[in-house]
């Protein structure tokens, strides 16, 4: 109503301005003509009656601009006065003003980063033309989206497909190469991606060209292209290397092309080689290499092209029973694709942060409470000098929306900081690499958060406080009422308990997780192990016969190394590397009713393997030197394989059929059984895992794990020139230990469960405050009654009883709300946990007592101001 | 000087409508009615009045209308609105709170 008429005359006075100023005019020129007649008729003469008459108004432009500024600029001249004030009085309170900013500051913060890296990661397009039209192609089983396509699977899709305007694969993982022939050998990543590759991004090549569609087929030509950074990098931006062969793995490949700058997909590399199809890679059904990229076709919805995706697969289905059963092709648009990997862990912070808000806003609405109670002398006073409600609110809002402005420019320069600790913990490689950075649309976005958190910690206090009851205030000095403010303080109090204890819950899980995860028993001994990888050239060492004599020359001379206890050689190390798994059944059963056995982790050792890692040898042998090429082809099982295919038989002696890809599996005698380990990931537990005789099954590229006895580094070094000494070309790569390698496996889950401890100690740090903010105002505003209390006899410690227990109370109210909300949240995350079940009532016990702990302290300060309470002063004070 | 008037705006706007609470006047006669039944005590400057009349019109607790002078010219004229009547009441009674109170702390010296 007051507005409706506020803008009402507000239009008038811009409409029909002169007229307002005429009748003003008119009205004034009556004024003084009345007072100049009175004074006339008094006796005074014409010039002095009109001198008497114009002092006794007192300046008529004066009075006449003053009209205008209560016409027409008032709302704005009111801001700008209330701005003044809240200016002027705002850093005379540098304690309130610090916490009031740092805390929204904090929440805003936190949001606004989150939303930097949201805006960066998922809503920003991906860095391709028309990328829209992207789409990921990944394998099904039985309708469950997987991840990796097989070579022949792809070449079918890629042929059949109309809806698709291009198809391409790639190795979703940097098939490391080394590179020799110039100077020092290195290590590059090399992965392996089919003809139409870089068409179907839409990118054209910096020098030179692309694939041709024949260099994919069989025996089509070695071919590379490089990356623009290693192209800058290793040949100095020498277009003159477009047609010239480098030798890769020791095999002449051509340089065709190179990438243009900035160009990257799932990963860093350095070059990207073309998948030969009758190498191992490609080459059949079974083995799952590639991911696909796709481009659609114009006019064609993504639907439309899974549908036809979905008819090829069915078609496959039924020309290979034996290796496309219940297996399918997904295709997703790309870039939902790659969120989804990181959904669930963005989703997670973003609704912490935002429960940090509410949580900061819930705490600065009871500070201002508590600041309203001691201005309320200030607020009854103007307000009986004439400021209307609507004035005083508006007065008290101005100065909110200049601390949420503040708290705004606090929280965005916090964001910056914040945004970097997400990214470094979480770099998303995935979409891209994401740089931390504030844009303009973030900028807005802290705007609306400043905004928004005037609406939520402002407008509730504001009403309050200019509600004062000016008469009853005046009457009573700063004492009792206002039960209705304490009331609605208790339950922002309660609020923010509820929030925290579901906030504390869920990092309370994802910090169990992590810690079940890091505890789960690998089955080996990963102290002081030194791990590196070795690769040689094929060039050099083409025939396997030199491979094996080169690894077992480099295991003597580093076995020899002073502080080497033992050394492993192996072609996947446990959690480090696992390698593909591959299906291994009884001969008997292989292939029956479409089955090929059971899947199980496989990898090549030579002799001491075993020892070095410290796995228990159960039963039958270790290799040996004498199982190579000519001998019987044996396999070492895990425990649990052994049972899995033999039950309680004794599998010494047995052999086994191993699918490798064609109609004849190979067969092996086992030779052995040793203990479960972790071969994949701590959170899949033990792995069903064989091992084969390292001369049966050689490989160029190996690994080590040396067991030190003392200084790691001085082992690193021996390694080192022990193999400079066996052959300078062979480069030693990704030297780490393997705890190292293990605390890296998790991090992942480590980043979660800190970020969110982190934002769950600031809430309960925050709710602490909270508490003790209410509890000391309240002691405050109770005085006289604890005066009377100990005038009549109470003591302190029941004094102090009391008000510890109206903390518990709110506490226990909002632990009422929070641990349902807890359960719920943590059923929201169960995903996401490992070990933990989301009803774990250690962290549902553990989150009641940190914050009864912390509310106890938050009550203690003001409890015993009360029971140190004078009866004498609380008496005068009134 | 804003804040000057600022502080005699509650108690200027009081008067204004108590004045106009026994009768329609102009702006002129609401001037000399002040000073008459504050037996001249109040003495403000008269120009005062006029952004006072209109800040008290903007939140409707007055109106005006054109009306004609004892001499016949014609004049607009102030009348009291229900909003201004109820104001008037509250203002009153938060008046003389103010005042005990004042009146209260001068009289424990």
């Amino acid at each position: 109503m007051g507005w409706w008429r506020w803008a009402r005359r507000r239009l008038q006075v811009l409409s029909d301005k002169d007229s307002v100023e005429a009748e003003l005019d008119d009205e004034i020129r009556f004024h003084l003509e009345m007072e100049i007649r009175q004074q006339i008729e008094a006796g005074v003469d014409a010039a002095e009656a009109r001198r008497r008459a114009l002092v006794a108004f007192g300046g008529v432009e004066r009075f006449k601009e003053e009209v205008r500024d209560v016409r027409g600029a008032r709302i704005l001249d009111d801001f700008v006065l209330d701005s003044r004030v809240a200016l002027r009085s705002l850093p005379k309170q540098p304690a309130f003003l610090m916490a009031v900013l740092l805390t929204l500051g904090i929440g805003i913060g936190g949001n606004v980063a989150m939303f930097g890296v949201l805006e960066r990661s998922l809503f920003r397009a991906l860095p391709y033309p028309d990328s829209e039209e992207l789409l990921l192609g990944r394998v099904t089983w039985e309708g469950e989206v997987g991840f990796t396509v097989s070579g022949p699977d792809f070449f079918d899709y890629r042929d059949e497909t109309a809806s698709l305007e291009n198809l391409a694969a790639l190795t979703p993982f940097p098939v490391a190469a080394t590179v020799t022939g110039r100077g020092e050998p290195e290590r590059v990543s090399a992965p392996l991606a089919s003809a139409g590759f870089f068409e179907t991004f839409g990118v054209s090549p910096a020098v030179g060209r692309y694939f041709l569609p024949e260099e994919g087929r069989v025996g089509g030509a070695a071919v590379a292209v490089l990356s623009h950074g290693y192209w800058q990098r290793r040949y100095a931006s020498d277009p003159g290397i477009v047609g010239r062969a480098i030798s890769v793995e020791g095999l002449p490949t051509t340089v065709v092309g190179v990438a243009p700058a900035g160009f990257r997909f799932l990963m860093d590399a350095d070059m990207w080689r073309s998948i030969q199809r009758d190498a191992g890679w490609a080459s059949a059904r079974q083995f799952h290499n590639f991911v696909l990229v796709g481009r659609l076709a114009d006019g064609t919805s993504v639907e439309a092209a899974q549908a036809e995706i979905d008819a090829i697969s069915t078609r496959l289905e039924d020309v290979y029973p034996d290796t496309n059963r219940d297996k399918g092709l997904n295709v997703t648009p790309l870039r939902q694709a790659l969120a989804e990997q990181y959904g669930p862990t963005l989703n997670i912070l973003s609704v912490a942060v935002a429960l940090l808000l509410l949580i900061a806003c819930a705490n600065v609405s009871g500070l201002l409470l508590a600041r309203g109670g001691a201005r309320r002398s200030e607020m009854a006073v103007r307000s009986v000098m004439g400021g209307g409600r609507g004035r005083l609110a508006r007065q008290l809002l101005t100065e909110n929306v200049y601390l949420a402005l503040g708290a705004g420019v606090v929280g965005t320069v916090l964001a910056v900081w914040i945004q970097r600790g997400i990214l470094t913990f979480m770099p998303m490689e995935m979409l891209g690499r994401i740089e931390p950075g504030i844009s303009g649309k973030t900028l807005a976005f802290a705007l609306s958060m400043s905004a928004l958190t005037v609406v939520l910690f402002g407008v509730i206090p504001s009403l309050s406080m200019a509600r004062a009851d000016p008469a009853g205030d005046l009457r009573a000095g700063a004492g009792r009422g206002g039960d209705r403010r304490s009331r609605f303080r208790s339950g922002l109090v309660v609020a923010q308990v509820a929030m925290t204890a579901v906030l504390l819950a869920v990092s309370g899980l994802l910090f169990r997780s992590f810690q079940e995860l890091t505890r789960v028993e690998s089955g080996f001994d990963t102290e002081q192990l030194v791990t590196a990888e070795v690769s040689i050239p094929r060039g050099k060492y083409g025939d396997a016969e030199a491979g094996v004599r080169f690894f077992e020359q480099l295991s003597e001379q580093v076995r020899s190394i002073p502080g080497v206890s033992s050394v492993a050689v192996t072609t996947h190390l446990p959690i480090q590397d696992p390698g593909g798994n591959i299906r291994v059944s009884r001969p008997e059963e292989f292939g029956a009713d479409g089955v090929f056995g059971t899947l199980a982790y496989r990898r090549s050792v030579m002799p001491g393997y075993f020892g070095a890692l410290a796995i228990p040898l159960v039963g039958g042998r270790d290799v040996r030197p004498t199982d190579d090429a000519g001998a019987p082809e044996a396999v070492i099982l895990s425990v649990a394989l052994a049972e899995r295919l033999f039950g309680d038989e004794d599998p010494m002696g047995r052999t086994v059929a191993v699918d490798q890809g064609g109609s004849e599996p190979g067969i092996r005698e086992v030779i052995g059984v040793v203990g479960d380990v972790v071969s994949g990931s701590l959170s899949e537990g033990l792995d069903l895992t064989m091992y084969y005789p390292y001369a049966q099954s050689p490989s160029r590229r190996m690994r080590l794990a040396v067991r030190a006895r003392g200084d790691l580094g001085g082992v690193v070094t021996g390694v080192r020139e022990a193999l400079r000494a066996l052959d300078p070309d062979v480069p030693l790569s990704d030297v780490t230990t393997m705890d190292e390698a293990i605390s890296q496996s998790v991090s992942d889950e480590r980043t979660v469960a800190v970020v969110l401890v982190l934002f769950a100690s600031v809430a309960l740090l925050l709710a602490g405050v909270g508490l003790y903010g209410t509890l000391a105002y309240q002691v405050s505003r109770q005085l006289h009654e604890i005066g009377v209390r100990i005038a009549l006899g109470a003591s302190g410690s029941s004094v102090t009883r009391g008000i510890v227990g109206d903390g518990l109370r709110l506490v226990g109210f909002g632990l009422v709300l929070g641990i349902p909300g807890a359960y719920a949240a943590g059923r929201l995350v169960q995903g996401m946990l490992f070990g933990v079940e989301p009803a774990d009532p250690l962290t549902l016990f553990a989150v009641a007592g940190f914050l009864s702990v912390v509310a106890v302290t938050a009550c203690l300060l003001p409890a015993r101001r009360a029971a140190r309470v004078d009866p004498v002063e609380a008496f005068r004070s009134e | 000087m804003r804040p000057k008037a600022d502080l005699l705006q509650g108690s200027l706007d009081l008067l204004v409508l108590k004045t106009l609470a026994l009768e329609p006047l102009h702006g002129w006669g609401i001037s000399k009615r002040i000073q008459l039944l504050s037996k001249g005590v109040l003495e403000v400057n008269q120009g005062s009045l006029y952004p006072a009349l209109y800040r008290l019109r903007d939140r409707g607790m007055i109106e005006s209308e054109q009306g004609v002078s004892t001499e016949g010219r014609p004049v607009k004229v102030y009348r009291l609105t229900k909003t201004g009547r109820a104001a008037l009441e509250a203002e009153r009674e938060g008046w003389r709170l103010f005042a005990d109170a004042v009146e209260a702390i001068l009289a424990t010296g």
